[in-house]
């Protein structure tokens, strides 16, 4: 009875759930969190060392229509992490989609609502404090390119405000698949940034607008 | 099978009605509007409120464990800091604002004299964190409160969890803070007909409807909106107010209208604690505004006061005094939760 109740269980996840899992890259090669990674020709002496966001209000579309909506939908994702960075979303009728759609980042509601617990609570690091909010997204490293203090780069970016509104809307084509597979391309982000001018954002801003933009162009769904 | 479900269905019961046995309903006194607090996120227990009362005074929120929230507000003086007119923090640091009092914080949208936070929840963050008050994080706090001997079994009791979170830690604070309700000063009990102003008082009360309750509304004496009462600037501390939050020019100079409530208790007086005494409150606005792009319409003409109605209106000013807020026993220092556990 026991036995069959575990068998069964397993097979509600294999078939009425979507894995959703994210890995970083810079370039074509795989980002680790602290590695120096220097490419050929490059006397940047880049290096990664913090990379955290939040993934929220995952709904999955059909024709262009909502068909599915995770509840509670609040995920912080970090590049530091040993186990792999994976969402499961619960898909009991196994209804069919062709579209996922989420949120880089937390919405305004749930910014001006007081303390929040799980992902969401203030230890975990991703709040401002004197004018408070939560941070969307954090990339922080080193490069030679940074005349700053100990060759920094420190990018929080959020705002839950206009006109510095920082929130992210991804969607992407799906084959209705059980697992989908995120890549976040660190290098695109940098490619585009002046690291000797821009290295310093650390609050709601335009230049934090901005690059919150220039951050969701970097995610790409892989084909599997 | 059947059995077992009616034990869980009568141990859901017995769950359920512990629940609200212990949720406490907040009062609001009878002039007093709705709160702005969304209670149903953080309903009220005895048990919380004791333990933010706990936390409220406990130094362990600091990184030196040296300075407490009561530091820079406390009681006697309507839970503001007294003497300093800047706060004065972690190993006497000083900061770049008056602290100011806090009571009635279920009636305010935003916090800070600027409006940098947009929650109560999320104030206490904001002390605990900065270098010059507490210079802790949250994270480190709630380590240190796991550990400790008193707090998991408070949190237990509080919130049936004694794994420590930061949004119980903060919830518990808010829950205390929103006990801070002054509603019984002579003015109130006049308004309740169960007292009379004498003439001065009176004559003052006419004054003050005719020249501050445009901001400084009754019942809360504060509309909770950001104005520029003509301040001159500081040019030691460039504050611009709420100008710092929005970067819009159109806010340079305005700073939140703080309550009115006992402001005989809640000196010095001004986002930067320039004025000492009431005398100087009055003379500012009778003599002293300063003209500027952002200075509010209700202060563009001048408020003219004889000597004698300027103390007019500081007598009305003393009827906003409420000694049973002041000395209230529910919000001193809870001798007894710290005691026992020095006790276990
Ligand atoms: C070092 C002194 C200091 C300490 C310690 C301190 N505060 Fe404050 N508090 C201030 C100052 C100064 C302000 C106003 C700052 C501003 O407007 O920028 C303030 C503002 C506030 C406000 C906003 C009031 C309003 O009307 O907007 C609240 C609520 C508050 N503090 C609660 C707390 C709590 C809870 C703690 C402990 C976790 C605490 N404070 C610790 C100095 C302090
Ligand atoms: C245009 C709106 C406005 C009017 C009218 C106004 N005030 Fe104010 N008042 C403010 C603001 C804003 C502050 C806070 C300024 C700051 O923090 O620097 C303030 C601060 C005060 C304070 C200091 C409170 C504290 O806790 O520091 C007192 C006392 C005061 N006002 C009394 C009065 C009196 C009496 C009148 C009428 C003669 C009056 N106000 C009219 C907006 C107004």
């Amino acid at each position: 009875m026991l036995l069959s109740f575990i068998a069964f269980t397993n097979a509600i996840n294999a078939q009425s759930a979507s894995t959703i899992g994210f890995s970083f890259a810079y370039g074509s090669r795989v980002l680790n969190i602290d590695d120096s990674l220097n490419l050929p020709n490059d006397s940047t002496f880049l290096r990664i060392t913090e990379l955290k966001f939040y993934i929220s209000n995952i709904r999955f579309l059909k024709n262009g229509e909502v068909v599915l909506e995770e509840k509670n939908s609040f995920h912080l994702v970090d590049a530091n992490q040993i186990i792999p960075n994976q969402i499961l979303v619960e898909n009991k009728q196994n209804i069919a989609f062709d579209e996922i759609k989420f949120d880089l980042g937390i919405d305004s509601i749930t910014n001006v609502s007081g303390a929040m617990g799980g992902d969401l609570d203030p230890t975990k690091g991703m709040y401002w404090t004197w004018q408070n909010g939560y941070i969307n997204f954090k990339l922080e490293g080193t490069s030679q390119l940074c005349k700053t203090r100990n060759n920094e780069f420190t990018f929080h970016l959020g705002g839950y405000q206009q006109p510095y509104y920082c929130l992210q809307t991804l969607h992407f084509k799906t084959n209705n698949s059980s697992t989908m597979n995120f890549k976040l391309d660190v290098q695109k982000i940098l490619n585009q940034v002046d690291l000797a001018k821009t290295n310093h954002v650390m609050s709601p801003c335009e230049e934090a607008v901005i690059l919150s933009k220039i951050v969701a162009n970097a995610f790409n769904l892989l084909q599997n | 099978m059947k059995r077992k479900l009616f034990i869980f269905s009568l141990l859901s019961f017995v769950i359920v009605s512990f629940r609200s046995v212990n949720e406490i309903q907040f009062e609001v006194p009878n002039s007093f509007p709705k709160p702005v607090y969304n209670f149903s996120k953080n309903p009220l227990s005895e048990n919380k409120i004791q333990l933010g009362r706990a936390l409220f005074y406990d130094p362990i929120l600091s990184r030196n464990n040296m300075i407490s929230c009561a530091s820079c507000h406390s009681q006697f003086s309507a839970f503001t800091h007294v003497d300093h007119a800047l706060s004065h923090g972690i190993e006497d640091k000083s900061g770049f604002r008056n602290s100011p009092a806090l009571m009635n914080m279920a009636w305010q949208k935003s916090f800070m004299r600027d409006g940098a936070i947009n929650h109560l929840d999320a104030q206490s963050l904001a002390p605990i964190t900065n270098p010059v008050e507490m210079d802790e994080n949250i994270a480190h706090v709630v380590a240190k409160l796991q550990i400790s001997k008193l707090y998991p079994q408070l949190f237990f009791k509080a919130f049936g969890d004694s794994t420590i979170t930061g949004e119980h830690t903060l919830k518990a604070i808010s829950q205390f803070m929103l006990t801070l309700v002054s509603a019984n000063s002579k003015y109130d009990s006049v308004m309740r007909k169960q007292s009379v102003f004498n003439e001065q008082e009176n004559k003052g009360y006419i004054l003050f409807k005719k020249n501050c309750s445009m901001c400084h509304t009754e019942p809360l004496f504060t509309n909770d909106e950001f104005r520029n009462n003509g301040l001159k600037i500081d040019t030691t501390l460039n504050d611009y107010g709420r100008y710092r939050v929005t970067k819009n020019k159109a806010d340079s100079l305005k700073f939140k209208v703080p309550t009115l409530r006992n402001i005989e208790f809640s000196y010095p007086y001004m986002h930067d604690g320039r004025f000492k005494k009431l005398s100087q409150v009055i003379n500012h606005y009778a003599n002293g505004i300063e003209k500027s792009k952002t200075l509010a319409n209700e202060l563009q003409k001048p408020i003219l006061l004889t000597a004698n109605e300027k103390v007019d209106i500081i007598a009305f000013l003393l009827t906003l005094s409420d000694k049973s807020f002041l000395f209230n026993p529910q919000y001193f220092y809870p001798k007894e939760i710290f005691s026992e556990a020095t006790k276990n």
